[in-house]
């Protein structure tokens, strides 16, 4: 692993605003404004939130609703109070017509129809100003989707949706589509060649599992309904039944929309036309790593599936895989991300699959899938924790037989559970997961635990887990109740069961859980990754030199930390396909620095190639410390850059630091002489010469007194003068003495028998050479002076002290400014030597500085800023998490409640062995089919808080017919 | 099921076995072999891990192997110290047609001398053969080697014998059998060239492994009650580059509750 990413250090906590994005799977970036329309980027418009009641429905379908309602330009979005039961995410280009609504007194609501002909009501609450900023800028947003076109742009992207043709299908009217009240119908929009609705391979080479089993035609009825009532694809309005309807399985046909739209890929996809096939054409005749990789895993993917026994599946999957890997860069391709795509694929097209990868990969599994997969390392912690709070006693017997859990469930997490289980039941997961969002995997994977639980306790080792597992899962089909007398008890499959168990008893898992949970434990896997890469880095040196592996870490951790100063730029690398490196199959190009990090890096653990000012205002001393700027640097640059790519490598580091930190006197003046001697002759010009000794004037600049300053006059005098004196001599002409022959400031002209002769002369240059300047190099962490010590090592530091930089550069400045007005304010800076701490013989010069008492020892310096660590967090909102979080571990009394919860319902047919009617046609609705579906619709009721007062849902009722103002 | 529950009944040795190399050599369908007598062309890759067993007949005794088969693409890397921790042998694998998967199995079995347990036995596994396979044995080997091996193992797979049919060009070939010999040599591995798809060297590897490893030592340990298998090298020999979870927590919960 010779790729150092800093990435994982920039990581921010996401925003109130990014969050609220987030929860309504709105794309973050706005979308690129349309060519004619630059100038009002969406991004101008401002947002706004507003507590609200949504009702709905002529036909009183649905309840009403105490929410939020969001303007998120292009987006209009509305969640319940409990962020669960209802929600929706409208682009505001399907919004047809807003009117106010003329109502009681006192009571500002707006009627909103959709695309579909759907009439919704809001109820704005707040007070009245409030109400009416909000829709002034309604308004102004709807203007602006007028102007991008993007009104016009809905009705072809409507007809990509498998949707929209189920429910013209279906007999009843679709013409409410068309109701009048759009707002623009123009005929000139293109209306897309594509009657095609985009589909999966699916269509074309089955769906996996029995449709008849899997209650297909029921299901899509239900769905069917429920889409020309509610809206469907981009005007979807989620009540309770949608949930619910998840929840029993999507079926096959719609499963593809389902996915991108519940997902909110579905806004990726409408935003960004045309922008795939773009990338099918950029990627063409290119190549990467990620290619490679992708190639390899191609006939890998699913490969009992008929599509992927065909070309037209496999080039399908390469495609997606090549453009996903080739827009993200960062990401590029991982295993596990083929499985995810191939099974994606049999639901829906190319572009969708591309979509839904993206914001997979980017939103609901952050960091799953990029280099570190530190997201999936998170993840892992954060399950681990969530199920050491709620099944204690597994998690204690694990600990006790040193089982890892993730040794069972990474891949759950990394793959969907598509690679665990039988795909059938896998892909209902991942339909609750695309609704419910991430916690869903960790309920499940609790779900899972808790009902092998006594099983679990009998384990002795990761192999008896993994095995317990794989039977498990082995038999999802089987049912749960086997020797029960009830049929209908018997008929509960245990894949039933498992979803029944994840979503109520751990229900309490909610975003905010995870969300906390991650930032709990964010620093403790960037740190053990970052460890971990370092002991990888030192291991792959092809050579440490002379130095001990503990050394080798601390040239790795300055070089870390000088990257997050001053990242290297990304192209510093040559292309991969170039790169013909020893080191066989790097991922991706060794990490190379440039100049500039070089520099950082340098300055700390190099003494003389930084500038530390001590700074006394009255209120503080401190040290200030900037990266010192020489050509001496550049030189050791380039001197270390050995193989000439203009960068340097860790190893070249390591190598550079070997030649000079370990070295005796006369291999010191050797690697000074050859540092300087450009061409390599073993001779250096006189104009070397001079940049030696400038180079000398460099590193003594902050020494004290004049000894420094006379030493390198001296070699300077001596210099030139033996090297004159070895010159082949001639005689002048004119005065008749021998003086030595001009020669060019670029010839040969001291070699290194002279220079260590003219160095060895000079007792403070010995000193120098024999011990000084190899200590002016140390490797141990610079005492950052304005930070207390802190256990969690260098790295951890470093994270506090990034958070608080900019506070202290404040602070620092204040005190300074300050200082100066009651003339207080000094700076001296500190020697990088330090071998003369006293003055040999005060001059002029130096009296006007300070007395040299202050500069002896940073660690004398008193005042400290304290830097306050941020890694403790507020974590006593998801320490209670109701009673059954608490409780020890009891299978027992729990499969009794559910067992009589079944009891008092009839059966669960969907999975239902027992039917052996061979009748797949999916029109043939069986009505009893549809009573079982509900059925198990209704096992999923959870109660659903409005959030309104009988009152309150008075009002929104009148609301319902109440009339337009004119 | 039973598996765990039942592993101090009979008189089999559990033995911890790891496969470690680059993606797509062949690791998964190396194990599918040996424990199945099986060749799947297109195996899915291994996410995280897998965990399989076999048993395995050495003279008087049997060996239980527990074989995790690791994913092999790079950045899977900072999993596997879960995986080799308390491992007792580990096979490293590389693809003789790929040059580049050698370096990789080198890189491999440097981090297992300095992280996994001291005592692992390491076998080197040059997987694929049936690919360069030609007329004169595998490109030039020494043929006693060869057939020592076989001696030496009367459960060889059946339909092993190396296809001396065909005149084929070495074209495929990117490692010769030799460099990694004596790469093998020089660092201590077991080596063997093999072939997932045709049977060949694998069931040797296995019981070359089986007679090398230190079985008294394991035996002593296991007697000793711990409960685990491995812990001859114990938790702090293997678990030190676990990058995951587990070490950290009790220190980390103090501060943060
Ligand atoms: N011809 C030939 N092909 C093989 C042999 N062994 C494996 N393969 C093929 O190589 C591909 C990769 O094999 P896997 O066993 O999945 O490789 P792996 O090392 O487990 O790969 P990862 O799990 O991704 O690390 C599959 O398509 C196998 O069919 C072999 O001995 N000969
Ligand atoms: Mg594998």
């Amino acid at each position: 692993m010779s790729t150092i990413s800093t990435q994982l250090r920039n990581f921010k906590e996401p925003t109130k605003d990014q969050l609220t994005h987030v929860f309504f799977s709105i794309p973050e970036a706005p979308p690129v404004p349309l060519k004619d329309t630059e100038k009002q980027g969406s991004g101008d418009i401002e947002k706004m939130e507003i507590n609200a009641i949504l009702s709905f429905g002529a036909q009183e379908v649905e309840d009403s609703y105490a929410g939020k309602l969001h303007l998120l330009p292009p987006y209009l979005a509305f969640s319940s109070l409990d962020r669960k039961s209802v929600r929706f995410t409208l682009p505001l280009s399907t919004v047809r017509r807003v009117e106010r609504l003329n109502a009681r007194a006192g009571v500002y609501a707006l009627s909103l129809s959709t695309w579909h002909g759907m009439k919704i009501i809001v109820q704005l609450t707040s007070l009245r100003p409030t109400a009416d900023l909000f829709c002034g800028l309604l308004r102004e947003a709807l203007k602006v989707e007028l102007q991008r076109g993007q009104m016009k742009a809905v009705k072809g992207f409507v007809k990509t949706c498998y949707s929209e043709g189920l429910v013209s299908l279906s007999g009843v009217s679709d013409n409410e589509r068309e109701d009048g009240s759009l707002i623009t119908e123009t005929k000139e929009g293109c209306p897309a060649p594509e009657t095609e609705f985009h589909g999966g391979l699916g269509l074309r080479f089955k769906f996996p599992g029995d449709p008849k089993k899997l209650r297909e035609a029921s299901k899509i009825k239900l769905w069917t309904t429920y889409l020309k009532n509610h809206g469907r694809n981009l005007t979807l309005l989620r009540y309770p039944q949608c949930t619910r309807l998840v929840q029993v399985g999507l079926p096959n046909r719609l499963r593809g929309e389902m996915w991108e739209t519940l997902s909110g890929s579905l806004y990726l996809r409408f935003s960004n036309p045309g922008v795939y096939d773009q990338l099918l054409l950029d990627i063409q005749g290119t190549n990467s790593t990620s290619f490679e990789d992708i190639e390899k895993d191609l006939h890998r993917s699913l490969p009992e599936y008929a599509g992927y026994q065909s070309d037209e599946g496999i080039s399908a999957l390469r495609r997606v895989l090549q453009a996903y890997s080739h827009r993200n860069p960062e990401v590029g391709y991982c295993q596990a991300m083929n499985i995810l795509a191939a099974a994606i694929l049999i639901y829906m097209s190319e572009e969708q699959t591309f979509w839904l990868l993206e914001v997979l990969c980017d939103r609901l599994l952050p960091g799953y899938y990029g280099p570190t997969m530190h997201g999936t390392l998170l993840d892992q912690r954060v399950f681990e924790s969530l199920v050491t709070r709620c099944l204690p006693m597994i998690s204690d017997h694990f600990q006790a037989v040193d089982v890892q859990l993730s040794v069972a469930s990474l891949p759950w997490f990394l793959s969907l559970y598509i690679n665990s289980m039988p795909m059938v039941f896998a892909f209902r997961i991942v339909d609750c997961f695309f609704c419910m969002g991430p916690k869903v995997l960790f309920q499940v994977g609790k779900a899972i635990l808790k009902i092998n639980g006594e099983k679990l306790l009998q384990i002795q080792d990761d192999g008896g887990f993994l095995n317990l597992m794989r039977e498990y899962f082995a038999s999802l089909g089987d049912s749960a109740h086997p020797e029960s007398a009830d049929p209908r008890a018997r008929a509960i499959t245990r894949f039933q069961e498992l979803l029944l168990i994840s979503f109520r008893e751990f229900a309490v898992i909610s975003d905010e859980t995870i969300l906390s949970e991650r930032r709990k434990y964010r620093n403790e896997i960037v740190n053990s990754i970052e460890s971990f890469s370092k002991r990888s880095a030192v291991r792959n040196l092809k050579t440490l030199g002379r130095f001990t592996k503990e050394q080798a870490g601390f040239i790795y951790d300055a070089l870390y930390k000088a990257m997050c100063d001053v990242p290297p730029p990304p192209t510093v690398a040559p292309p991969p396909s170039l790169l013909a490196t020893n080191d066989g199959n790097q991922e991706r190009a060794e990490t190379r620095i440039g100049i500039p990090t070089f520099q950082v890096f340098l300055s700390e653990i190099l003494t003389w190639a930084r500038n530390e000012k001590i700074v006394i205002n009255g209120f503080q001393e401190r040290i200030d410390r900037e990266v010192a700027e020489h050509e001496l640097i550049d030189r050791l640059f380039y001197f270390w850059d050995t193989s000439c790519k203009g960068s340097l490598s860790f190893q070249d580091l390591v190598s550079g630091l070997d030649g000079v930190m370990l070295n005796d006197l006369m291999e010191n003046i050797e690697w000074f002489f050859n540092l300087h001697d450009k061409n390599k002759d073993g001779y250096l010009t006189k104009d070397e010469v001079l940049t030696l000794s400038e180079s000398f004037l460099f590193i003594f600049r902050h020494e004290i007194g004049d000894a420094y300053l006379g030493a390198v006059s001296k070699f300077m005098t001596n210099a030139f003068e033996y090297g004159d004196s070895l010159l082949p001599q001639h005689t002048n002409s004119k005065t008749g003495a021998t003086e030595p022959r001009d020669i060019g400031h670029n010839q040969p002209y001291l070699n290194l028998a002279t220079f260590r002769m003219v160095v060895l002369a000079d007792e403070v240059l010995e000193s120098f050479f024999e011990t000084d300047l190899s200590a002016s190099f140390r490797l141990e962490p610079v005492p950052d002076l304005e930070l207390p010590p802190a256990s969690s090592g260098f790295l951890g530091d470093l994270w506090s002290n990034i958070a608080t930089q900019d506070n202290r550069k404040m602070f620092n400045k204040l005190s300074d400014e300050l200082g100066k007005t009651i003339g207080k304010h000094q700076v001296i800076y500190r020697p990088t030597i330090g071998r003369f701490t006293k003055l040999e013989e005060p001059t002029a010069r130096e009296s006007l500085i300070s007395p040299p008492a202050k500069t002896t020892s940073g660690s004398s310096l008193g005042t400290v800023v304290v830097s306050s660590s941020s890694s403790t967090l507020d974590t006593s909102s998801i320490h209670d998490n109701g009673p059954s979080s608490a409780s020890v571990f009891s299978p027992m009394p729990h499969f009794k409640a559910v067992n009589a919860a079944f009891m008092e319902r009839t059966p669960f047919a969907i999975d239902d062995a027992g039917d052996d009617d061979d009748d797949s046609d999916l029109d043939m609705v069986h009505g009893e089919d549809d009573d079982q579906v509900m059925d198990e619709v209704d096992a999923f009721l959870e109660a659903h808080d409005s959030g309104l007062t009988e009152a309150d849902k008075e009002v929104a009722k009148d609301l319902l017919n109440a009339e337009p103002v004119k | 099921m039973a598996d765990a529950a039942s592993g101090s009944v009979d008189r089999s040795v559990q033995v911890k076995l790891v496969l470690l190399g680059e993606a797509a050599v062949g690791k998964s369908s190396v194990v599918l072999r040996f424990v199945s007598n099986e060749f799947q062309a297109n195996k899915e890759p291994t996410i995280g891990a897998a965990f399989l067993t076999q048993k395995c007949r050495l003279e008087d005794r049997v060996l239980r192997y527990e074989i995790w088969d690791t994913a092999g693409q790079e950045r899977f890397h900072s999993l596997a110290p879960m995986y080799y921790r308390n491992a007792q042998a580990a096979v490293v694998v590389y693809d003789v047609t790929k040059a580049t998967s050698l370096e990789k199995a080198k890189s491999w079995v440097k981090e297992l001398q300095r992280q996994a347990n001291p005592n692992i036995v390491i076998a080197l596994a040059g997987n694929k053969v049936d690919l360069v396979q030609t007329s004169a044995m595998s490109s030039g080997s020494t043929p006693s080697s060869e057939s020592e091996d076989e001696a030496d193992d009367a459960t060889a797979t059946p339909g092993e014998s190396p296809s001396v049919s065909g005149g084929e060009p070495e074209s495929l070939r990117q490692v010769p059998r030799e460099e990694a010999q004596a790469y093998a040599t020089e660092a201590g591995l077991l080596f063997f060239e093999t072939s997932a798809k045709s049977g060949e060297g694998i069931v040797e590897i296995f019981t070359e492994i089986a007679k090398k490893i230190p079985i008294e030592h394991i035996l002593a340990s296991t007697r000793g009650g711990a409960g685990r298998s491995g812990g001859a090298g114990g938790r702090a020999g293997g678990a030190r580059e676990d990058v995951n979870l587990e070490e950290q927590q009790s220190k980390k919960d103090g501060c943060n509750c």
